[in-house]
């Protein structure tokens, strides 16, 4: 082992991505704007506005609702009106003009209460749900006036995070992982490609270099660029930068402002430990691509079952027990458990989770470095 | 350089029963051959002969099936031995996109070459010296093919294979080359060109004539004029290969 030629090769890919300024677009610029899309849509859809209609409520009530809804928090404003009867109030929702629906019925202490949504779209109408439902546990009180007594107040806590936690709280630390693990993928694919078609590997194998020393200069070229990659998108998600007032320009932040309670260097650590085991999948991989077209195919074949499976979206422990066996070997379902210990949870290498998932990308990473070596055809060792 | 009664120096060379069968189809059937050092080799065949893989035998690439090589006696594969030995595969096999010194410094890297002395001596020796800072990418074809040599010469290697190293390269460039080759086999080093073109034969000390991998007639340019009686070294690969002038078989086989 030469610690010359392992850095002239990791050179060579500095150099190379030199000059081609759009893999070095597609591997540093592409994850912030994904990222911040995410952000954008995420938060940007769930700032919107809930129009509530009630019917057969006590006077009460509905003046609790209102106050609820000027005073308390749900991510959501809501604008509540009264119908004339059931009828009118279901049709409201119906055409359009309303999302929720709150009929009352019966009275005294039989008061049956019924929340209609129009149904055709269960995730925003989750959202609207939640904060409906924060409203009437606030008004609640008002339906049962115990004489001499209070009802008892309502607080709101979660374990991780906090209430006030969004869908990109959650999500964001897992891109982190997810954008090393794919683009470098790619590149490394592509990359290696172009060594097997273009001659160069050919010519490599003629000179002493070792194929361990081609793996390891390959991993630590494209490590480097992983890592630049990782350390923005960390920066991008976790910071929030204000931009005062340039000129007609508005006021701005940039960064996603994400909550986390973790050490970002653990995180970082996750991820770099997945793009390593990307770069040696992307080199094992090119042996079964004859055009860079074929590894781009590679994407929905190789990458998207990951991110379905890999708990991203879905935890593990609800897939099938087929899947959930598979998912137990793929890197991406250890790194989202690992980023989500770390940044979520807070964890470090005091909580086993977080030490496993190390080891256990440590592992697949060397795996794929024996599997990247092994599809270097060469006749001496 | 290396008459009869004068020492024999150790071969640079040795190729001894050498066989590359892939499945029923024999790439190479039985080769032996002794290089010498200092000397110009050609390789001549047609398409599909054999050249690219016993040249990757020698080269240390590819397994052979049966048989033996040696680079300066010691038996191939050797990664070490690799280091002395220069490779100059057809395709051009250099970095498009990194400049063409950044192409010669990585070979030379992995070859143990020192640095820019190395890659100045080649710049100048392919006379690309204008251009180093230019990507590859940018390159006429002719200047690729000159960069491709270069990055094959960097590490100063003693023995040279050239797989068909004039491919696609113009006739004032073809003998730039030929006079490079002639004077590092002055220098003392043994070159193997593989070629299809004829014409280039006469510029080499030996030929050896390959089809269907097996040398079918070997010696200098001169001797196999006389030994095929004819001028025209085509003409003597045609008779060799038991072929008439068009290249159909001189005795075709009588149908029962």
């Amino acid at each position: 082992m030469s610690a010359r030629r392992v850095f002239a090769v990791a050179r060579r890919i500095a150099q190379g991505f030199r000059r081609d300024h759009r893999s070095l677009a597609l591997l540093i610029v592409a994850p912030l704007v994904v990222t911040a899309l995410l952000g954008w849509v995420l938060r940007g859809s769930t700032a919107g506005t809930v129009d509530l209609t009630v019917s057969g409520a006590p006077q009460p009530f509905v003046a609790a609702l209102r106050d609820a809804a000027t005073h308390t928090t749900t991510g959501l404003e809501v604008h509540i009106a009264t119908a004339a009867d059931d009828r009118a109030a279901r049709d409201a929702v119906k055409g359009g003009s309303a999302d929720v629906a709150l009929i009352f019925s019966g009275s005294g202490a039989h008061v049956g209460l019924t929340v209609v949504t129009e149904g055709s779209d269960p995730a925003s109408e989750g959202g609207q749900l939640g904060a409906v439902q924060q409203l009437i546990v606030a008004a609640a009180g008002s339906l049962l006036p115990v004489p001499g007594g209070h009802f008892p107040e309502i607080t709101r806590e979660t374990i991780y995070l906090s209430p006030h936690a969004d869908q990109l709280d959650a999500l964001a630390p897992v891109f982190l992982g997810l954008f090393a693990y794919l683009f470098v993928f790619i590149l490394t694919g592509i990359s290696f490609l172009r060594e097997r078609i273009g001659g160069t590997l050919e010519r490599l194998l003629a000179t002493p270099v070792t194929r361990a020393e081609i793996v390891l200069g390959y991993s630590l070229g494209f490590g480097f660029f992983a890592t630049i990659q990782v350390l923005l998108l960390t920066l991008f998600v976790l910071a929030r930068i204000e931009v005062p007032a340039i000129g007609p320009l508005p006021t701005f932040t940039i960064g996603l402002d994400v909550q986390t309670a973790g050490s970002p260097v653990f995180a970082f650590v996750v991820a770099l430990l997945l793009a390593i085991g990307a770069v040696n999948l992307g080199i094992f991989l090119s042996t079964f691509a004859r055009t860079e077209l074929q590894i781009v195919q590679f994407i929905p074949l190789v990458i998207v079952p990951q991110i379905l499976l890999g708990g991203v979206f879905w935890p593990v422990q609800r897939l099938p027990d087929v899947l959930q066996a598979v998912a137990h070997v793929l890197p991406i379902t250890y790194a989202v458990d690992a980023l989500r210990e770390v940044m979520l949870k807070g964890s470090d290498l005091g909580t086993a989770a977080v030490r496993a998932d190390l080891a256990v990308l440590a592992g697949i990473a060397i795996v794929f470095v024996v599997l990247a070596t092994g599809t270097i055809k060469r006749e001496v060792a | 350089m290396t008459g009869p009664g004068a020492a024999t120096p150790t071969p640079a060379v040795e190729a001894v029963a050498l066989r590359k069968y892939f499945g029923p189809v024999h790439a190479v059937d039985g080769i032996d051959v002794t290089l010498a050092p200092g000397r110009i080799y050609g390789l001549l065949g047609p398409n599909g002969s054999g050249k690219t893989t016993f040249i990757r035998m020698l080269a240390g690439l590819a397994r052979p099936t049966s048989g033996q090589v040696r680079v300066l006696g010691t038996a191939m594969p050797n990664r070490p031995m690799l280091g002395r030995i220069g490779y100059m595969p057809q395709a051009e096999a250099i970095y498009p996109e990194l400049s063409v010194s950044e192409n010669l410094q990585f070979f030379a890297a992995l070859q143990g070459a020192r640095g820019e002395d190395a890659v100045g001596r080649v710049l100048a020796l392919t006379e690309l010296t204008d251009r180093r800072a230019s990507p590859a990418l940018e390159l006429s074809g002719g200047m690729r093919r000159r960069l491709s040599l270069a990055c094959t010469l960097v590490h100063e290697p003693p023995i040279v294979f050239l797989d068909e190293p004039t491919v696609g390269v113009d006739p004032a460039l073809r003998v730039q080359f030929w006079a490079h080759f002639r004077r590092l086999a002055q220098a003392g080093t043994t070159l193997l060109v593989a070629s299809h073109v004829m014409d280039e034969a006469d510029r080499c000390d030996d030929l050896l004539f390959i089809r269907s991998g097996q040398v079918i007639a070997r010696g200098s340019g001169a001797e196999l004029r006389a030994k095929a009686g004819t001028d025209n070294l085509e003409t003597a690969f045609l008779q060799f290969a038991g072929l008439d002038p068009e290249g159909r078989p001189l005795q075709p086989p009588v149908s029962a």
